[in-house]
């Protein structure tokens, strides 16, 4: 390669450097991305949710999945080591909000027999993990508590529905780390950092209220749950929708 | 076969078209930065830290390469950073094709489409051999680039 040739080839790399930056300082605020991200398990590829066919209907089986119509997933959990929780002012004043600053514990292997498990949770504060994934039953039952929920997705998608006084908190977006510190703000105490919080986001393999989780518990929320089938999972059953940019 | 695979007629479209596509592949990225950082985190081969200046630097790099192939302006360093973007393109969804990581590539569309495991692992081979194709509509402009001054007319 001629040397001139090298030399224009960096001058449109250093130009597409330079609109980037210029092009995301002048983004709407669901737009613009922080320079640099937090996202864990950005190199660990993410086990594979493994689905388990209905067992034939003239099998005389009479275990809870051979009933059901859907067939059962079996999730593989992410793991991790277990460690100590910082207190809530080193959290943000030593790691920020940086979810890597703490591993997330391993979950006991989720089995999702049937598709409607009665809401038998205790919904306590379970500070040695980052949540907890939990079915429409349980999502219904906090929600009727007015627990509070925090919707992962995109705002814009958030904006064409999403469940009646979810907050909106993209992960994706360069203001999530503001409105997490803000939600520390509104919880500052350790009774309040207990009380329940629900995360959902598009349900499937969307990971996005996942890493919300990690975020809120690297800085001291002891008890959230991630709906895990999440918003799609909430249409179906015919729940309230909100619409709008308003919870 | 060696004229006709230098000739003008085809170098110039081949430029045009290639130009196109990379414009065209640029602004829905440029457009939605956070959908295009979380297709790149999707892959699981750039450091977190990486991600977001991935998702704002590349389309940028992508639509001034295409379109510098496109205006004739500076060909031979666009068509060398088109290369080396359909090479990376190419490796990065190799590899996750080899560990069974489906994902949407996000060349064309940032948006979460829903597709089946099966559907997207279809699409990723689609994705390797277009990307493929690309590679030798820049092999051609290379081979045109390097023949250009044996068939200028002797001073």
């Amino acid at each position: 390669m001629k040397q001139n040739t090298i030399f224009q080839a960096a001058a449109i790399v250093a130009a597409g450097i330079i609109l980037a930056l210029v092009a995301n300082a002048f983004a709407s605020r669901d737009r613009k991305v922080s320079l640099v991200g937090t996202y864990p398990n950005a190199l660990k590829v993410p086990a594979r949710e493994v689905a388990v066919a209905p067992a034939p209907v003239a099998t005389p089986v009479t275990q809870t999945v051979a009933t059901t119509t859907q067939p059962a997933t079996i999730t593989v959990p992410p793991t991790a080591t277990t460690t100590t929780q910082p207190t809530a002012t080193a959290a943000i004043e030593t790691v920020g909000l940086n979810p890597n600053a703490k591993k997330p514990a391993v979950p006991a292997p989720t089995t999702t027999a049937a598709p409607t498990p009665a809401p038998t949770r205790e919904f306590n504060a379970h500070p040695d993990k980052p949540y907890i994934e939990i079915a429409y039953n349980d999502v219904k039952a906090l929600h009727d508590k007015n627990v509070l929920f925090l919707d992962a997705r995109r705002t814009s998608v958030y904006e064409q529905g999403h469940i009646p006084g979810a907050r909106t908190y993209s992960v994706w977006e360069s203001d999530i780390d503001d409105k997490v510190n803000k939600l520390f703000a509104e919880r500052n105490d350790q009774t309040a950092q207990n009380l329940p919080i629900v995360i959902y986001c598009s349900g499937g393999d969307c990971e996005d209220s996942h890493m919300l989780a990690q975020k809120l518990w690297g800085i001291q929320f002891n008890n959230v749950y991630v709906y895990k089938d999440g918003f799609p999972d909430w249409q179906q059953h015919g729940a309230p929708v909100h619409t709008g940019a308003n919870p | 076969m060696k004229r006709y695979l230098s000739h003008p007629w085809l170098t110039i479209r081949v430029q045009l078209a290639l130009g196109a596509i990379f414009v065209i592949a640029a602004i829905p990225k440029i457009a939605d930065p956070p959908s295009f950082a979380h297709m790149i985190y999707n892959y699981r081969l750039v450091p977190a830290s990486l991600i977001n200046l991935s998702a704002l630097v590349m389309p940028w790099v992508e639509l001034l390469a295409g379109l510098a192939l496109i205006l004739g302006v500076w060909k031979a360093a666009a068509r060398n950073v088109i290369g080396i973007l359909l090479a990376v393109f190419i490796i990065a969804i190799s590899i996750n094709l080899f560990r069974d990581n489906a994902i949407d590539c996000g060349c064309f569309n940032v948006a979460d489409r829903g597709k089946t495991h099966e559907q997207r692992i279809f699409d990723m081979k689609v994705d390797v051999v277009r990307d493929l194709g690309m590679l030798l509509m820049v092999a051609q402009l290379w081979w045109a680039g390097k023949r250009e001054p044996d068939e200028a007319p002797p001073t």
